[in-house]
C-alpha cells in the first residue's frame, strides 16, 4: 500500500481533473445555447469567468507597439449582465463598466502589444485586442464577466461627467452602444445609482434638477 | 549493466514522464481555445475567488510539507521525529495536490496558457512546471536506492514552484482586487 500510495495520489488527481473537465465542458456548452438563461441564473453552476482572450496571443518577441487610436470598444459583456466601454489612445486605456442600476467601475491602464491591462479602485481588466475586437475579462466588485467588444463610432461610446450638485460631488458615466444608453452615477462616494438619461447630441444630463455636462472619453 | 547506470535510468524515467506532463499541459493550454467558462463552486462570489482560496490553502499546506519534511530528515534541532510525522506529510501533501487540481483545470480550460505580461507568463510556465515536478516526486518516492539529495531537491522544486504560483495569482488578486470570499 505504501509503495503504491504516490501512484494512487497521482491517479486520484488525474481522475478529479477528468471529472472537472467533463463538468466544465458541459458548463461551457450551456451558455452558448442559452445566453439569456445563463444571465438570469448567474449564481448557478455556470458563470462567465477568467481572463479569456480568444484571439491569438499577442507577439512577445517584437517590441510591443502601443494602441495608437483613438478607438473605443463598447457593448454588452457576455451574458448581458452589464455594459462595458474601453476607450484607448496612445497606449493608454480607460474602461467603464456599468449595469445601469447599481454597479459601476472605472479602470485605467495600458493597451500595448495586443494586450490590455487595467486596474481601478473597484476591479481590474485583462484582455487582448486585434482586428477591431477586444476580448478578455473584467472583475468588478467581486464579480467577473467576459467580453468580446467591437469598436464603435460617435455618438456611440463612453461619456463621463463630474459635477457638484447641491454641494454633493457627483461622478456619472454613460455608455451608448447599439442605440442603447446605460448610465450609473455615484454621489459623494456612496452607493452607485442609476444615472438620468444623457442627451448625447448636446452632452447634457439633468441630475437632481441641475444640468451637468458630460465629456466623451476617448482614452487619455 | 553497472549499478550507477541502472540508478541513473531509474530516475531518468520519472523525470522524463514529469517533463512530458509539463509540456503536455503547456501545449494544451496554448492550443485549446479558452472558453471563459468552467464549473464553479457554490458559496463563493466567483470562480476567481474559488481559485484564489483553493490556492491559498494549498500553499499553507505546502508550508506544512516543508516543516514536516525538515522534521523527518532530522533538520530541526531539538525536535525528536514523532511517529505521526510521515502520515502528516503524506496527507497534507495529498490534500494540497488535490486542491490544486480544480484550479489547474479552470486555468487550462477557461483561461489557457497566456503571455500578455510578465506575471501571466511566469504563472503559466510555473503552472505547467508544478504538475511535472509533482509527477516526478510521486514517481521517485517509492523507488529504493536513490541518491539521498534527490527527494529533497525535487520536493524543494515542487514547494518553490507552488509558492511562485501563489505569488503570481492569489497574492496579485488580494492586492489588486482585495481580500474577499
Amino acid at each position: 500500500m505504501r509503495r503504491y500510495g504516490p501512484l494512487i495520489t497521482l491517479l486520484g488527481g488525474l481522475t478529479l481533473a477528468a471529472v472537472l473537465l467533463t463538468l466544465s465542458m458541459t458548463a461551457a456548452r450551456k451558455p452558448a445555447e442559452k445566453p439569456a438563461a445563463a444571465a438570469e441564473f448567474g449564481a448557478s453552476a455556470t458563470e462567465t469567468v477568467g481572463a479569456t482572450p480568444t484571439t491569438a496571443a499577442p507577439p512577445t518577441t517584437a517590441a510591443p507597439a502601443p494602441l495608437v487610436g483613438p478607438v473605443t470598444y463598447a457593448g454588452k459583456v457576455i451574458g448581458g449582465g452589464a455594459t462595458l466601454a474601453i476607450a484607448a489612445r496612445d497606449g493608454k486605456a480607460i474602461a467603464y463598466l456599468c449595469d445601469g442600476r447599481k454597479i459601476e467601475a472605472w479602470l485605467q491602464g495600458t493597451a500595448v502589444g495586443g494586450a490590455m491591462s487595467l486596474t481601478g479602485k473597484n476591479g481590474n481588466l485583462t484582455g487582448t485586442y486585434a482586428g477591431g475586437v477586444v476580448t478578455g475579462s473584467i472583475t468588478a466588485r467581486g464579480k467577473t464577466w467576459t467580453f468580446r467588444l467591437p469598436t464603435v463610432a460617435p455618438p456611440s461610446g463612453l461619456y463621463r461627467a463630474t459635477a457638484t450638485v447641491r454641494n454633493a460631488k457627483v461622478v456619472a458615466g454613460w455608455i451608448y452602444s447599439n442605440g442603447e444608453l446605460v448610465g450609473v452615477m455615484t454621489t459623494n462616494d456612496g452607493d452607485p445609482t442609476a444615472a438620468p438619461a444623457l442627451d448625447t447630441s448636446s452632452g447634457t444630463a439633468v441630475i437632481d434638477g441641475q444640468t451637468v455636462y458630460a465629456e466623451q472619453v476617448s482614452g487619455s | 549493466m553497472t549499478a550507477p547506470t541502472a540508478s541513473a535510468v531509474r530516475w531518468f524515467v520519472p523525470i522524463a514522464v514529469g517533463a512530458a506532463v509539463a509540456v503536455t499541459l503547456g501545449v494544451y493550454g496554448q492550443l485549446h481555445t479558452p472558453t471563459g467558462i468552467a464549473v464553479n463552486l457554490a458559496g463563493f462570489s466567483g470562480p476567481l475567488t474559488v481559485k484564489v482560496w483553493l490556492a491559498t490553502v494549498a500553499v499553507l499546506l505546502a508550508f506544512v510539507q516543508l516543516g514536516s519534511a525538515l522534521v523527518m530528515f532530522g533538520k530541526v534541532p531539538g525536535i525528536a521525529t514523532p511517529s505521526w510525522i510521515g502520515t502528516l506529510h503524506r496527507w497534507s501533501g495529498r490534500v494540497a495536490f488535490l486542491l490544486t487540481v480544480p484550479v489547474a483545470v479552470h486555468c487550462l480550460y477557461a483561461v489557457g496558457f497566456q503571455s500578455f505580461d510578465a506575471r501571466v507568463l511566469i504563472h503559466s510556465l510555473l503552472g505547467c512546471l508544478f504538475f511535472g515536478a509533482f509527477t516526478v516526486k510521486m514517481l521517485i518516492l517509492p523507488k529504493r536506492g536513490m541518491p539521498g539529495w534527490l527527494l529533497p531537491l525535487v520536493g524543494g522544486v515542487v514547494f518553490t514552484v507552488l509558492v511562485g504560483l501563489w505569488l503570481t495569482s492569489a497574492l496579485w488578486f488580494f492586492t489588486t482586487v482585495g481580500v474577499k470570499i
